[in-house]
Formats: C-alpha cells, structure tokens, sequence
C-alpha cells in the first residue's frame, strides 16, 4: 500500500483512487554518488581552496598568462598604431571584433541558464556545477568587453557611452543597439557578479570556520610557519566577504528567497542580453541580419555554445580534482542532452530563415542565403553546420554520452561550430550585400588573431585564479539535494532532488 | 561570571532537527534559530516565520530602474537634445524599452541583495555563537538549534532539560 | 476503470458538451454557409477563429506534455494526465477543420478565405493574384494541393505523437511497465522537434497566409508562445473544476496550482518577448513590404487610427501588462479564485490575439483604385457560436477520454512525488 498524505476533503471516492496507487520501479542515478556524508562534500570541495597548490596549475598558469599576453600585445598595438591594424575596411567594416565579442558573451549564458533557468526549474543536477559555471560567465563577459570597448577606436573616450554630460554638451543615442549593449552588458556583468557573490556567502563562512577551528586547534608540524600564516589570511579574507554568515534558519529564509528572485530577474536579464545582441544584426536592413527570429535564435545559440564551454571546462575538472561523485554522468547526460535540445532549436532557426529567406521573395535575402552556402566563405559556413548541426545529434547516443573524451572533443567542435556561426552571420551578409561593384573580402591580421586567442589565456587566468582560491561548488546547495537533508526522512533509494 | 548568550543543542540528524525545531516554536520560545550548513525544506514554516520581505526592496528597485531608465532616455533624447534618427519620433515607448528594461534589472538586482543584507542584519561580523567550538561545527555537517538567554521564557536549567527532551545532544550555555 | 461516481458525473458532463458543441456548430455553420453562398469571409473567419483557439490549446497540451517527459518533472505527474485527455480532442479537430480545406476544393471561388488560392482575385491597389509577381514566387509552396496535405500532414504528426503518449501513459496504469515511461520520454525528444515544425507550418499556412505578402521568421514561435499560455491557463481551469466538483478532489494540492501559476506568468513574458521582438524589428528596420502588416492594425490607408488601434493598445495592457503584474504576487498565484480569474482573463484575451492575427486585411477598394480597406474589428455571433461549438466537441472528447483511464496515473513511478506535493 502508497503512503501518501491525506487531505480533509477526501471521501471514499477519492480513497478508492488512491489506494490503487502502486508506482513501478525507476531507477534513477543519485546526485551525489557512492553514499556520500556531508563532511565528506565539506571537505572535498575545501580542501581544494586549503591544500598546497598542485604542479599542474602552475604549468597551466603558466601558459595561460602567455597566451593572455597575446591580448595584451594586440590590444597595446591596435591603441598605438589606430583600428586600421585590424582588417575591417570597406564593405566589411563588422569583422572579428564583434564575432568574438558575440561568441564570449554567448559562452556566458549557460552559467546564468546553469544558476538561474535550471534553479527556477528546479533541477537539482545544477549545483554541483553552477558556481563554476556562474564564474565562467563572469570571465566570459571581460573577455567579450574587451572588444566593444576597444573597437571604438579611440578607447579613453569610451566612457562617452555612458549617459554621463561630457563638454562636448551631446548624449548617447538611445537608439541605437550598440549602446543598448552598453548597458545590457553592464547589467550583465554585474547582476553576475552578485548573483555568484551572493551564492558564495555561505561558502565563504564555511572556509573561514574551518580556517578559525585549525587556527584554535593550532596543530602545525613541520612547515607550520607558512599554513599557519595562511590561515590567518584565509580566517580574514573569507571573514570579510562573508559578513558573518552564521547559517541561521531566519537568514537562509531570507536568503532563499533573494536566491529565487536574483533566478527570476537573472533569466529575464540573460535573455534579454543576447536578444540585445541580436538586435545589433536584426534591426538593420541587410540581407541575412534583417529577421525576426534573430533574439530567441541567438539566446538558444549561445546556451548551446555556453554549455559546450561548461563541458569543456567541467570534464577536466572532474578528473583532475577527482569529483566523481559530485559531477555524475546523469550531470554529463543532462548536459549533453541539453547542447542536443538547444542545437536543434538552433536547426529549427536555421530552417526557419532559410524557409523565410525564400518565401519573403526577397531577392537579395535569397541570394545572401545561397551566397552563405556556396560564395566566397563557403568554407566557413560548412564548419559552422557540420559542427551545429551534426555534431551534437550525436548525443542522442547513450554509449556517446559515456564516452567523456569523445563527449570533450565534440564540446570544442561545439564552440568552434557557433564561433564559425556568428562569423558567417557578420562577413557574408557584409561582404557581398546590395551591390556586386561594393563587394569584397575581408581577412584578419596579425593583431586580430592575437587578440582573439589570448582573450582565451585571459579567461583561463581568470578561472584559474578562481579555482584556487574560491570553493568550485556551492557546498550548501550540493547538501541540499542529498538524501540526507531531507527533513520528511531518509528514503533509501530517493533520487537526490526533491522535485 | 560573564553574560550567557543561551544554550545550543545538537541533533544527529535532519529529520529530528526539523522536529526538535517545530516543538521549539510550538513551547512557545520566540528569540531562538537553528544552524545548519544548507538551508532545510520546509523550516521556515517549521519555525513560525512569515515570508521573506526581500521582495519588497526588490520591486522598489524596479520601479527606480523603470523609471530611471525612462527618464534618462526622455531626458537626454527628447527634451535636452532632441535627435533625429531614422525618422523615429524623438521619443515613443517602444525604442528606449531596452534600456529601461535593462536599468530595471540592475536596480532590482541590487534591491535584492540590499534586501538580503537588510533583512538579515548582515554585515555582523562577531556573535557570541562563534566563540562555541561544537557551533563551528555547523560549517561540516552538525545541526544546532540554539535559544537565546533574552528569550522571555529562558531559564537555565528549565531550557537545558527542555532541549534535552526533544532529543538534543552535546547540550552546551554559550557565553555572550 | 474510474469509479461509478465519477463516471456518471463525467458522463453528464461530456453529453452537455455534446449537445451544446453541436448546438454551436450548426448555427456557426449556418454563419459559413451564408458566407460560402454571399462571398462574405468574414463569418468563415468565425470558423478559423474557433479552430484556432481550440488548436491551439491542445499543441499546447501537447507540447506541455512532451517538455515535462523531456526535463524528468515528476510534480505534474497528476496534471500530465488531465493534458493526456485533452489531446484527445485532435482527431475531433481534423473533422472540423475540414470545412475550410473544403473552401478551395468546392467553392467557386477557392480563394475566398485565403487570397491567393485563386489568381483571379484581385489585390488592393491593382491587379490580380495570378499576375503578382510575388504570389508567382511563392507559388511552389502557397498552392492548393501542397496546402492539403500540409494540413493533413500536420494533424497527422499531432494525433501521432498524442496517441502514442496516450496509449502509453494508460498502458501504465494497467501493467506498471516502465518501459512506456522510457518510451515517452524518447518519443517526446524527437516529438518536440517535430510538432514545433508541424506548428510552424501550421501558423503560416493557416494564419500567417492570410496576409500572402507578409513574412516573419519569427511567427510559429509567436504561435507556440500563444498556445502555450492558452494551454497552461485551461489546464489550471480544468484541474481546479476538478479539483472542486471531481476526482481531483484532495489530490490537487496548492502547490500543483503555485507551479502551475508560475508557468503562466513565465509564458506571459515570453510570449511578451516574442510578439514585442517581431513587432521592434519590423518597426525599427521599417522597410515597407514588412510595415504594411503592422499598419493594418493600427491605421487605415489614409493614416487615421482604425478600430485595431485600440485591440492592439487592449492586447499590450490586457494580454501582457494585467496578468503580468498580477502573476507577479504569490496571493494570486495561491488564491485560487484569483488564478482562476487571471487563467480566464488569459483565456479571454488569447481569443483577441487571435482576433488581430487572423481578421485584419487588405481590401480592395470599391473601384479598384490605389490604396485599400481595412477589414475592422467586430465580434459577431458566428464567432460566438464556433468558439462554444467547437469547444464543446473539445470537450466531449476529453470526457470519452476520461472514461479510459483512471483519473491518475496509479503506476506512474514518479505518481508519490506528485501526489505528496509541497512547495
């Protein structure tokens, strides 16, 4: 017989249904595998802020502060000499600066699907990956910042674009998309950034907890000086910006309820921040630019891309701290699954504008669809189908989806497919729009591709720096979802989530 | 002999601590909280309190946003530098509707968190509670439901062997 | 097999339907019949109005369905089943949409509802469908026999896909197997991608091809958008009756109608966003050939404001502002007389977002001149008797539904979470 808890309206009718009752048997994956405590949760994901630093992490840093200089050299280079240092020039004035541009605030948006849309839907998979992934999107967004900011040319006016008076005595233009961005981006960032900083509270008080008990128990052999010392700085770093978070019910109260509405406000914000984007290409008149399914086309586009990055980054992660069991292959499987549903939406957008393209019966819009196809980039435009279209149909596949080597390479193919995308969007439409005699071809330079690759360094930096010094998942959300914070008793074979 | 800051208890495991807690409210105690390392299902109304006031400070900082956003686009679009451009009226709804969207969000966002701060009492960097080793705990995996000395119907002995009854372990005063 | 008290309640209730379904569908025929023997579309739109908004509920069912198979939700397990009887409606559906595929088949001027089925009819301005360079363009597509059997390929892909869910989920209740759950959850993958394209198709063969000159990428979402809101609104109407008067009774809890009332509120905002994207890029572009759609509905060709004005000015503080604020408070998302009312108003002003996709056009001028005629707003009593009539078929076919399967689904392995549910 179904326990079930009854209502005071019931009456034998209702008796009748219920005790008819009788689930079959589904076994679904816990999300905190292998029977895990809570202390063993508390200390894994500590102990990698507290340890000693591993070799690997400084070889990675290593390269990643090299690479970031590419940045650096490119960005010095394009402010000295002026923008003709990039390739931009008649009639593709639109090259890689806002391709890249797009393409990192595209990465961004799974962490705020990951923190906000998946807490909204309550998905109790998110947490082991959320914090990460919000941090992700934080670094995401000062890669891509980098490019609108500099591509104004004269950067130490950009401050212009702010509605702040100037002698110059003129405003903004608010109509424009470009300086619509200017404030979603801002918005975006930092919305972000309290959202991940406010989920860290917790985490924090934990960190300084820890370091205070050590620091009382004062059992420091052999090398104490040094973790000595460390945990003082750490007692006081993670003190301050915890703010005396003491995990009191009356302040998780409050502070569950901030969680869901910065959810609610994040959603609405991150869709609206890559529809903006949209906007840069949908409301002008060119050919391949002008439709109307450019905003959700786009949020859908650049979760697929973001994810793919979430799966990049989370795999290696996995194996390198050995968080198996916090980051399970049903994580891997919704993640994958979710690149599979968020690439066929794109499919569906792509078949929508090519359908539209030619039911418009619009010449031009035709012709920059087959141009797109068959023209000048058609190298391009194969990269970016067979690595959006085809590539993620893969993960339809239960043994794909096991295999996480084949599931790493085929999440680059993903970044490269939406890289390629938003490049055939910008260059083709731009290349060879209304006039035959205007057309041209645009190729990057030297300083394009330099600052492109070592904004990868930068973000690299950035969550390497994040990854040694800030728990990588949100410990009390992690606990939440085990079997053992169930206040209505311990189920036995309950999956982790309530919902 | 110093100030007591009350008495915590341990519990050994979820359901017992959210129990232990609605028996506490049910006794009557009205300046007391429990601790634990992740937010429990459900203990709020466990606990007797009424929903978060959060949202409020989160629809004043939308409202500031919407109107913010409105007005720095009339203002500085229409009425102190009118432009022209592409033949849109110099001001309509429609156009400045991202801005105001966007401004919107970013003063809710911070309304929320301000919010959280506010409602919380945070920052508090001391309370005596952090003086107790078995409360430091509570960052692993220990539960504690702790009842402050100023609560009304506090009393030492009467509290401890209350707390005791309901199943609480490890029972220790707290020294404020 | 449900139990003898509720049997013979839904027994009343689906024969009430019946009768009054068909009480509604004579004299909305009877309003067609006048238009087919007089040229008149307009009561033939009465008829497109009420398919559409009964159409439009059961993909939204459907799609609901297929979205909560597809996240593994196990808190709708119980509502699930309520969607599972309203999909029964599309076969029901396919019937009666067939007196407007008859229009190009059997009337003398197949061109009477959607324009351009008869290249004699003339356009606003000058000229004829047959010699519009613009309809010779979209000719392969927008011609009679691909239209049929885009119709029938449509319905077919949406009684497919609710079939196979349906005789799975009851299949449950009788043998407990899991594998159907399985098998749902892997039809509902493909299914989504399948019933989005039937959907679009749908919209712009059967709505966005009223105006053929018009186009936007963007219009099945706008139609997913609408029907999911419409769907999610009845579906909160049908469980909360059910919940008062029938088998829900003690089993639908707050929380049900909590979560329910927030998918209203997040598809109140998307559908904001879907409609005002298409709306801001039409209009900031500005390019004439995509204007002309938007400008029916606020003006006439001599540019004085026109009776869509103000459906339009109703749509942005009814269909958007109204639920949106309200949906935003817990009170009303807990209290349910309140969301029922918000369900209604939706409901409500989803049958004028209809209107104002569907009725508005071009008209040619008496004497053929330059310039044209709006077609106004008017609500008529054929569009009354299609909407009742209609629905009241919908909903004979849920009751029959309902006698087939219990009123939960007992073996569901995910029935207890569902049924012991709290926020």
């Amino acid at each position: 017989m179904a326990t079930t808890t009854q209502d005071s309206s019931m009456d034998a009718t209702q008796a009748a249904l219920l005790a008819k009752v009788q689930p079959a048997e589904l076994q679904e994956q816990p999300l905190v595998t292998n029977n895990r405590d809570f202390n063993w949760v508390t200390d894994k994901i500590c102990r990698i802020v507290e340890t000693k630093t591993p070799t690997w992490w400084w070889i990675c840093m290593a390269v990643a502060l090299m690479t970031a200089s590419f940045t650096g050299l490119g960005l010095l280079w394009l402010v000295s000499s002026g923008v003709g240092v990039w390739g931009l020039a008649n009639p593709i004035n639109w090259g890689w600066a806002i391709v890249n541009f797009v393409f990192w605030i595209g990465i961004g948006h799974a962490g705020t699907l990951i923190s906000a849309v998946l807490c909204l839907l309550k998905q109790g998979w998110r947490t082991s990956i959320n914090r990460a992934a919000e941090a992700m999107t934080i670094f995401a967004v000062v890669c891509a910042g980098i490019f609108p900011l500099f591509h104004v040319g004269r950067v130490w006016f950009a401050w212009w674009l702010f509605p702040i008076p100037n002698s110059n005595g003129i405003w903004p233009q608010f109509r424009s998309p470009l300086e619509w961005d200017v404030f979603a981006v801002s918005t975006y960032g930092t919305v972000s950034v309290l959202f991940w900083y406010m989920g860290m509270i917790p985490d924090l008080s934990v960190l300084r907890d820890r370091a205070v008990q050590r620091l009382k128990k004062n059992a420091y052999e052999g090398a104490g000086a040094l973790a000595k010392g460390m945990d003082i700085f750490r007692k006081n770093f993670y003190a301050i910006f915890a703010m005396g978070w003491r995990n009191a019910g009356n302040h998780w109260r409050n502070y569950e309820m901030a969680y869901l509405i910065l959810a609610g406000i994040s959603t609405p914000l991150v869709l609206s921040v890559h529809t903006i984007v949209s906007f840069d290409f949908a409301l002008a008149v060119l050919p391949g630019w002008h439709t109307t399914i450019f905003p959700p086309y786009f949020v859908a586009g650049a979760i697929f891309s973001g994810f793919g990055m979430v799966l990049t980054l989370m795999l290696p992660l996995r194996a390198l701290y050995g968080m198996h069991d916090l980051i399970t292959q049903r994580h891997i499987d919704n993640m994958c699954k979710i690149c599979l549903g968020t690439g066929s939406i794109v499919g569906y957008a792509y078949i929508m504008e090519f359908f539209i393209a030619w039911y418009g019966a619009n010449p031009y819009e035709s012709f920059a669809f087959i141009n797109r196809a068959f023209g000048q980039y058609w190298w391009a435009y194969v990269m970016m189908f067979s690595c959006n279209v085809f590539t993620p149909q893969l993960f339809w596949f239960k043994k794909v989806r096991q295999n996480w080597a084949l599931v790493w390479v085929m999440s680059i193919f993903i970044n490269v497919g939406m890289w390629f995308e938003r490049f055939v969007i910008t260059v083709t439409s731009l290349a060879n729009d209304f006039l035959p005699s205007s057309w041209g071809y645009y190729s990057p330079t030297m300083v394009d591709i330099l600052t492109f690759f070592g904004t990868f360094g930068l973000f690299s930096v950035l969550f390497l720096l994040f990854l040694r010094f800030l728990p990588l998942m949100p410990i009390a959300e992690v606990k939440f979802v085990m079997p053992a914070a169930d206040p209505h008793g311990h189920h036995g074979d309950e999956k982790g989530d309530h919902h | 002999m110093s100030e007591s800051y009350g008495i915590i208890a341990s519990f050994p495991n979820t359901p017992a601590f959210f129990h232990a807690a609605e028996k506490v409210r049910d006794a009557g105690y009205k300046k007391w909280d429990t601790y634990s390392s992740f937010p429990v299902h459900g203990m709020p109304a466990a606990q007797g309190q009424p929903r978060s006031k959060v949202p409020v400070f989160t629809f004043c900082g939308g409202v500031s946003g919407f109107s913010l956003g409105l007005s720095i686009v009339w203002f500085m679009n229409a009425f102190n530098y009118p432009l022209i451009v592409g033949g849109q009226p110099f001001f309509s709804p429609v156009f400045p509707f991202p801005i105001m969207y966007e401004l919107t969000i970013l003063l809710s966002a911070f309304g929320t968190l301000g919010g959280m701060f506010i409602t919380n009492l945070l920052p508090q960097h001391y309370n005596s509670l952090f003086n107790s080793d078995k409360f430091l705990e509570v960052s692993g995996d220990r539960l504690v439901i702790a009842i402050e000395a100023r609560d009304g119907q506090y009393d030492p002995v009467a509290t401890r062997r209350f707390l005791e009854e309901i199943g609480g372990t490890d029972i220790e005063e707290v020294s404020a | 097999m449900s139990s003898d008290t509720t049997n013979s309640k839904g027994n009343n209730v689906g024969l009430i339907a019946l009768v009054v379904g068909i009480v509604g569908i004579v004299i909305a025929l009877f309003g067609f019949k006048q238009g087919w023997d007089n040229g008149d579309v307009r009561p033939i739109m009465s008829w497109l109005i009420g398919i559409g908004f009964w159409l439009s509920i059961a993909i939204g069912m459907l799609f609901l369905t297929q979205i909560w198979y597809v996240f593994h939700a196990r808190w709708p397990t119980i509502i699930r089943r309520q969607c599972e009887h309203g999909m029964a409606a599309f076969p029901y559906l396919l019937v009666l949409f067939l007196p407007l595929l008859a229009i190009p088949f059997l009337h003398e001027n197949p061109g009477l509802l959607w324009k351009w089925m008869d290249g004699h009819n003339a356009l606003p301005g000058h000229g004829t469908v047959g010699e519009d360079p613009l309809y010779q363009w979209k000719s392969p597509f927008l011609n009679i026999p691909f239209f049929a059997i885009r119709a029938v390929g449509i319905f077919g892909v949406f009684i497919l896909v609710s079939g196979l869910l349906r005789r799975w989920s009851f299949n449950t209740d009788t043998t407990g197997d899991v594998n159907n759950l399985h098998n749902a959850r892997r039809l509902s993958s493909l299914g989504l991608f399948l019933t989005s394209i039937a959907m679009t198709l749908g919209a712009i063969d059967w709505f966005k091809s009223l105006e053929y000159h018009w186009f936007s990428t963007m219009y099945g979402v706008w139609f997913f958008a609408a029907s999911m809101r419409a769907a999610i609104s009845a579906l909160l109407i049908l469980c909360v009756i059910l919940a008062a008067k029938g088998y829900l009774k003690g089993i639908l809890k707050q929380a049900h109608r909590y979560d329910l009332g927030c998918l209203m509120l997040t598809f109140t905002i998307f559908w904001t966003y879907i409609s005002f994207s298409q709306y801001f890029l039409i209009y900031s572009a500005n390019i004439p050939e995509e204007t002309f759609w938007y400008n029916i509905r606020e003006m006439n060709f001599d540019g004085t404001r026109n009776s869509w004005w103000w459906v339009s000015m109703g749509l942005i503080f009814g269909h958007f502002l109204t639920p949106f604020l309200c949906l935003l408070w817990y009170k009303t998302k807990v209290v349910v007389w309140r969301t029922v009312l918000v369900a209604c108003w939706i409901l409500a002003f989803h049958v004028l977002d209809l209107y104002w996709n569907i009725v508005p056009g071009k008209m040619v001028t008496p004497d053929h001149g330059p310039g044209y005629l709006v077609r106004q707003f008017s609500i008529s009593p054929y569009d009354i008797a299609a909407l009742i009539g209609i629905g009241g078929i919908c909903i004979f076919a849920m009751c029959r539904s309902m006698k087939k399967a219990e009123p939960i689904p007992v073996r569901d392995p995910n029935i207890l979470t569902s049924l012991n549910y709290t926020e």
